[in-house]
């Protein structure tokens, strides 16, 4: 994930590179090395150097790395040939490379031709079984083609040898939440709080899908983790304070006879009613009428 | 007799410095040679496994806190079960890592080369130094030390009433030897082959790693303690909350 200062320093390239001036090589680096995905703004500028003959030669050895970078933009807005021009240069320079033969690959995926490269990848990973980013393309592809149970299949496979890329388990748990499986995709974002416990992202995530699931044990669960969620964000997180409000009103639902737990939960389901008015006030003032009804009624209903 | 010696001007000119020269120079010709001789290695699957494994099973024991006690218990077992848990090694299969070294020929190849790159060169800078550079005191520690150290820091030098702190050349080269890492690191940049005490240290515990940390990893499973800090949460997160209200 992108840290907060490499996202003001990406923006303020961007913002300077669109409005004319120079550090466009700057802006293409740090793109490449945050793996950011601007593929329209990398294309127009990476083009602009490429095609300007002495900026290209003062780029030295690097030059190969923008191509491959260009190639790869140039796939994913579709402008194939731009792509095929790249890709070509590429090879010429580096006639063995089996980097070159992945964009190859990416190249025929890209216009389509899925059982070709899904016959290069394989001959790759033949030859390398341990080569993470063609088993990642081979699931993007098999996800693009729609084949959603294929995906899962070779997700898993890839995870069985690689389970510590935690990239890998939040596509599976995004999946399988689209799929509607959720408890599997409760074991995927467990597995995402196990590697990174300070990523808010993670525990709302899996707050949500226990929500999703219902039943008292979870909502109570999910409750936590909102808390937790708002600790985390300093209770700046709009979702998670309404998280509690619904959770609150769930539990109250399921569980009618029980005095102890409301009596704590009902502290924290006002706080966080009040976060979100003030919250409503400072940012969407004209919803606030909406905000109040929702709030009333889920506490008529607790 | 303690008395202070004067060290011509000239041995530093003509011995300390050229004898660090040499050597930086030296480091740099063997960090290029090491990156063209570099053979593209396949790693191996299982090492690969086990590794991203271990990883695992270390953010688990981290972050074991986070994770409701349920979800907790069982990936636990998943781990530790006796039958298949993933970091059971089965006894028969602990091989002997030193055999399988030797009979891979690639690894045995590979381990050549790097031993080669690394003892050649300091065999040859080592027989140069005391070619040339012995028999005469070559710099003084600025610290007093034991009698103890005669031996092997005034190997040239056949007096043996001259005090301790004046050093033979070798005494130089091996503070080169060791202290020039820092500066490989800032000329090389982080990846350099200067690393000879850190390669020193890895061939004593070799490929013997994965068995023993899996063993370590499951230990450590088995003892930890699931105390599960979410409900906490709840009253920090009321407390954050009314923060914001006041």
């Amino acid at each position: 994930m992108v840290s907060k200062t490499e996202e003001t320093q990406l923006n303020r390239l961007e913002n300077q590179v669109d409005n004319g001036g120079g550090g466009a090589w700057e802006y293409l680096c740090l793109v490449r090395k945050l793996k950011v995905r601007r593929s329209e703004k990398v294309l127009k500028y990476g083009l602009s150097i490429l095609n300007d003959l002495k900026k290209r030669s003062s780029l030295g050895s690097e030059e190969w790395t923008l191509y491959e970078q260009v190639a790869i933009a140039a796939m994913d807005c579709q402008s194939l040939d731009v792509a095929k021009d790249c890709i070509r240069l590429l090879r010429k320079a580096f006639p063995e490379s089996k980097r070159v033969g992945r964009l190859e690959a990416m190249l025929l995926e890209a216009k389509g031709s899925w059982a070709e490269a899904e016959k290069a990848y394989s001959s790759f990973l033949e030859e390398n079984p341990l080569d993470q980013v063609i088993h990642k393309r081979r699931v993007a592809m098999a996800k693009a083609q729609g084949n959603i149970s294929g995906a899962i299949e070779w997700l898993n496979k890839y995870l069985e040898i690689f389970m510590a890329d935690h990239d890998a388990w939040r596509e599976l748990a995004e999946i399988y939440v689209s799929l509607q499986m959720y408890k599997q995709a409760v074991f995927c974002y467990e597995e995402l709080i196990l590697s990174q416990p300070t990523v808010p992202l993670h525990h709302l995530a899996y707050a949500d899908v226990l929500y999703t699931l219902g039943g008292l044990e979870n909502l109570q669960t999910a409750k936590k983790y909102y808390a937790s969620v708002i600790d985390l964000t300093g209770g700046k997180n709009t979702r998670a304070l309404f998280g509690i409000n619904l959770c609150t009103s769930a539990i109250g639902q399921l569980a009618k006879g029980r005095n102890k737990e409301d009596k704590e939960s009902l502290e924290l389901q006002s706080l966080a009613a009040t976060a979100l008015e003030k919250d409503y006030k400072q940012r969407a003032p004209e919803k606030l009428s909406l905000l109040t009804t929702a709030l009333k009624s889920l506490k008529v209903s607790s | 007799m303690a008395a202070d010696l004067v060290l011509d001007t000239a041995i530093r000119d003509w011995v300390l410095i050229p004898l660090s020269v040499v050597m930086v120079l030296i480091g740099v010709l063997r960090y290029f040679v090491s990156k063209l001789m570099r053979s593209n290695q396949v790693p191996d699957a299982k090492i690969v496994k086990e590794g991203q494994l271990i990883i695992r099973a270390r953010n688990l024991r981290a972050a074991a806190n986070f994770i409701p006690p349920k979800s907790f218990r069982a990936r636990r077992l998943y781990y530790n079960n006796e039958e298949n848990g993933l970091l059971i090694v089965p006894k028969g299969q602990a091989q002997n890592p030193q055999a399988q070294m030797f009979s891979d020929p690639n690894m045995a190849m590979d381990m050549m080369k790097k031993n080669l790159s690394m003892i050649i060169p300091q065999t040859l800078t080592f027989a140069w130094v005391n070619f040339f550079f012995s028999g005469f005191v070559a710099a003084k520690i600025p610290f007093p030390l034991t009698q103890r150290f005669r031996s092997m820091l005034q190997n040239g030098i056949d007096l043996s009433t001259v005090d301790v702190s004046y050093v033979s050349s070798r005494s130089w080269y091996f503070l080169n030897l060791f202290g020039l890492r820092g500066l490989f690191s800032l000329i090389l940049g982080e990846e350099n082959a200067m690393d000879d005490t850190q390669k020193m240290m890895q061939m004593s515990g070799f490929g013997f790693d994965p068995s023993k940390s899996l063993g370590a990893e499951k230990d450590s499973l088995d003892i930890l303690q699931h105390d599960w800090a979410l409900p906490k949460f709840e009253h920090r997160a009321e407390a954050v909350l009314r923060e914001l209200a006041r």
